[in-house]
């Protein structure tokens, strides 16, 4: 059904056409912002695919060989091949003789990014008919959502609407649950997800076991976010090849991103792999100030030069020369009136603080970068404080067991060479910003006792 | 007679072997730091010296079965209750021995094992260390007299001491969620007041210690 499907869709014939399907996922703009309903679901994508035939290791089903060709990448953050984790736990449950898991993993907990939330609130049949089909060709006897209880909008008002209307239509095979994550920012990392859905707290675990080994109950685990599930249910409908006619070769689809631009709203947009960062952050020709400066990858990412990132496309093989990646998707670009190091203070003030508390460099590492990096944001610098704060992050990389001391240890580094120049001006007890109002979002209470992490 | 010697030999520097990879254990998992090494050489010479223990060890029972003075079958090192000779010391020393073997092949393998199924095994460490000090020191009469029996007991005294530090440690220990905030606010109280901001100092780790 992959070619007749496409096209109908679209006609293919060149690449600005094919990527003129967009957007896939979220209702096309001129729908508005009213969620679909199961019936307007159906009538936009087609009708669930079921395949009723549970793979083996030896023959996987036919949803695993299309996500293989589709080359469909986690859009969580870690963009690892689907298809590897899918085939994973389908060889773990035949070889240990256990029925698998299948969680989507809707815990944003970037505070950055919203797409997961938008994507649940207006299209979460899409996430739904994707768990289903992931749990129908693994076999698995368990499906669970994982959200926000505490969103601006009720997005578990919402998913549990959608669970209720496909309840009438006995639609879902396998029953889904509904959970919740603690706000915490490490909490929609995957060992931490599951420790927490198994009744711990919501810290990530030591590896091995990987969890598509012993996950869940012990059980072989799928967890993947929920706009990967969305891309599923559509690479289900539509075949991969479909699928590759947005992005790039090596980067096929697209993808959700969070474009924060100036203050106001972030804007949640669904564009093609490979698409150039200049078409995200607007004002094409013009050339950007020489200290204005773009995040990206969210708060474990990378701050650029605008200049930089105007000549980057948003895909992995053009941004990892530049030691950045996709990630979930989130395009920061710092207003020219705010300082690039006191916005970075904030946000690493905020990561120090959601350590989990049980590796020590990330423990007593953390803290202490932060207090540096405040005194070097806060104009009080001492001559040494860069160098410090060079070392420091080198001493956190690689020893954790989640990469919480990583991605904090890239972001100074970045912020110390983007911002190299406002440095200088700082240790002269000067700064170039001409607002001190808050831009880069971050949530107000810090975990303080056991109960803030369950 | 020369490897009966031997045997009553290489167990005393066994004995004394293990005991420092049993204190030197009980400093790692507090994170404790030796003076003048780093805090991962502590854990590296805790590595080594249980091998270099191991090897004393399987020196020590290797002798012992080949020497005719008294006969030991080779099956008594392995299993208990099977030796003619000192029957009930020498299964001590075929226990501690089996545990020791456990101990070592698990972190060995550590890097394909769980946390909790390696540290549930290197738990009995706590078993197999005095298992070995009885068999060493009832099996024969050489630690029972003059500086070897000064010796053995200071051994004794110091894994009992050790024991007891630890778990007095971890009685103190802050809850995990406490922890960062903790040190925050004693990193940035140092800032607010000019002091200077250290690498992590020793008397930080004493009160928040992790797993």
């Amino acid at each position: 059904m992959t070619a007749a499907t496409a096209g109908a869709f679209h006609d293919g014939s060149s690449r600005a056409a094919a990527t003129n399907d967009l957007p896939r996922l979220l209702p096309p703009v001129q729908d508005g912002k009213r969620p679909p309903d199961l019936a307007a679901h159906h009538a936009r994508h087609g009708d669930l695919p079921y395949r009723d035939r549970i793979g083996t290791p030896a023959s996987p089903g036919a949803l695993i060989s299309d996500v293989e060709k589709s080359g469909l990448t986690g859009r969580g953050g870690a963009a690892f091949p689907v298809h590897r984790k899918l085939a994973a736990v389908l060889e773990a449950a035949d070889r240990r003789r256990r029925t698998p898991a299948v969680i989507a993993n809707g815990a944003e907990s970037e505070p950055a990014s919203d797409k997961d939330a938008t994507l649940l609130w207006l299209a979460p049949h899409l996430v739904l008919d994707g768990l289903q089909l992931a749990a129908e060709a693994l076999g698995a006897d368990t499906a669970i959502l994982v959200t926000h209880a505490d969103r601006e909008h009720d997005v578990a008002g919402r998913v549990r609407q959608a669970l209720q209307e496909r309840l009438n239509t006995r639609l879902d095979r396998v029953p889904v649950q509904l959970a919740f994550a603690p706000g915490r920012f490490l909490s929609g990392q995957e060992t931490a997800l599951v420790n927490h859905l198994g009744g711990g707290p919501s810290i990530p675990t030591f590896m091995p076991p990987r969890i598509t080994e012993r996950g869940l109950n012990a059980n072989p685990t799928l967890v993947q976010n929920v706009e990967t599930l969305a891309h599923l249910a559509l690479i289900a409908r539509h075949g991969p090849r479909w699928f590759r006619e947005a992005g790039t070769p090596a980067e096929p689809g697209s993808m959700l991103a969070t474009i924060h631009r100036g203050d106001g709203q972030p804007k949640i947009t669904e564009v093609p792999l490979g698409l150039p960062l200049r078409d995200l952050l607007g004002e094409p020709q013009q050339t950007p100030a020489p200290e204005s400066a773009v995040l990206l990858g969210g708060y474990h990412g990378m701050w650029l030069p605008a200049a930089r990132a105007a000549t980057l496309t948003l895909d992995n093989s053009s941004l990892e020369p530049a030691g950045a990646r996709v990630g979930a998707g989130i395009v920061i670009s710092l207003p020219p009136d705010r300082c690039g190091l006191v916005e970075t203070a904030r946000v690493i003030r905020y990561l120090a603080l959601e350590s989990a508390g049980q590796c020590g460099p990330c423990l007593n590492g953390l803290p202490r970068i932060a207090a540096a990096f405040v005194e070097l944001a806060t104009g009080r610098p001492r001559p040494h404080t860069v160098e410090d704060l060079q070392r420091w992050s080198g001493a956190v990389i690689g020893r954790g067991a989640c990469h919480h001391p990583d991605g904090t240890a890239r972001l100074v580094r970045s912020a110390l060479i983007t911002f190299a120049a406002e440095a200088d001006r700082h240790a002269r007890g000067r700064c170039s910003a001409t607002s001190t109002a808050p831009f880069l979002p971050i949530p107000a209470a810090a975990a303080q006792t056991e109960a803030d992490w369950i | 007679m020369t490897l009966w010697f031997a045997s009553r030999a290489t167990g005393i520097v066994a004995l004394l072997l293990l005991t420092a990879v049993m204190l030197l254990g009980i400093l790692v998992t507090r994170q404790g730091r030796l003076p003048g090494l780093p805090r991962f050489a502590v854990s590296g010479l805790h590595r080594n010296l249980s091998l270099l223990a191991t090897a004393f060890v399987a020196l020590h029972v290797l002798t012992a079965v080949a020497d005719g003075y008294v006969n030991i079958p080779l099956t008594s090192a392995v299993v208990p209750l099977t030796s003619p000779y000192e029957r009930i010391w020498l299964s001590l020393g075929a226990i501690s021995l089996d545990l020791t073997v456990a101990l070592i092949v698990t972190s060995l393998l550590r890097r394909h094992l769980s946390r909790r199924a390696w540290r549930a095994v290197h738990l009995l460490a706590y078993l197999s260390w005095p298992v070995a000090w009885a068999h060493s020191f009832f099996s024969s009469g050489d630690l029972q007299h003059g500086i070897l029996f000064v010796i053995a007991l200071i051994c004794a005294i110091a894994v009992a001491g050790a024991i007891v530090w630890r778990l007095a440690a971890a009685a103190r220990d802050v809850p995990r969620a406490e922890r960062v905030g903790l040190i925050m606010a004693a990193v940035h109280d140092r800032t607010s007041r000019g002091a200077a901001t250290g690498p992590p100092r020793a008397n930080d780790r004493d009160r928040t210690s992790t797993r």
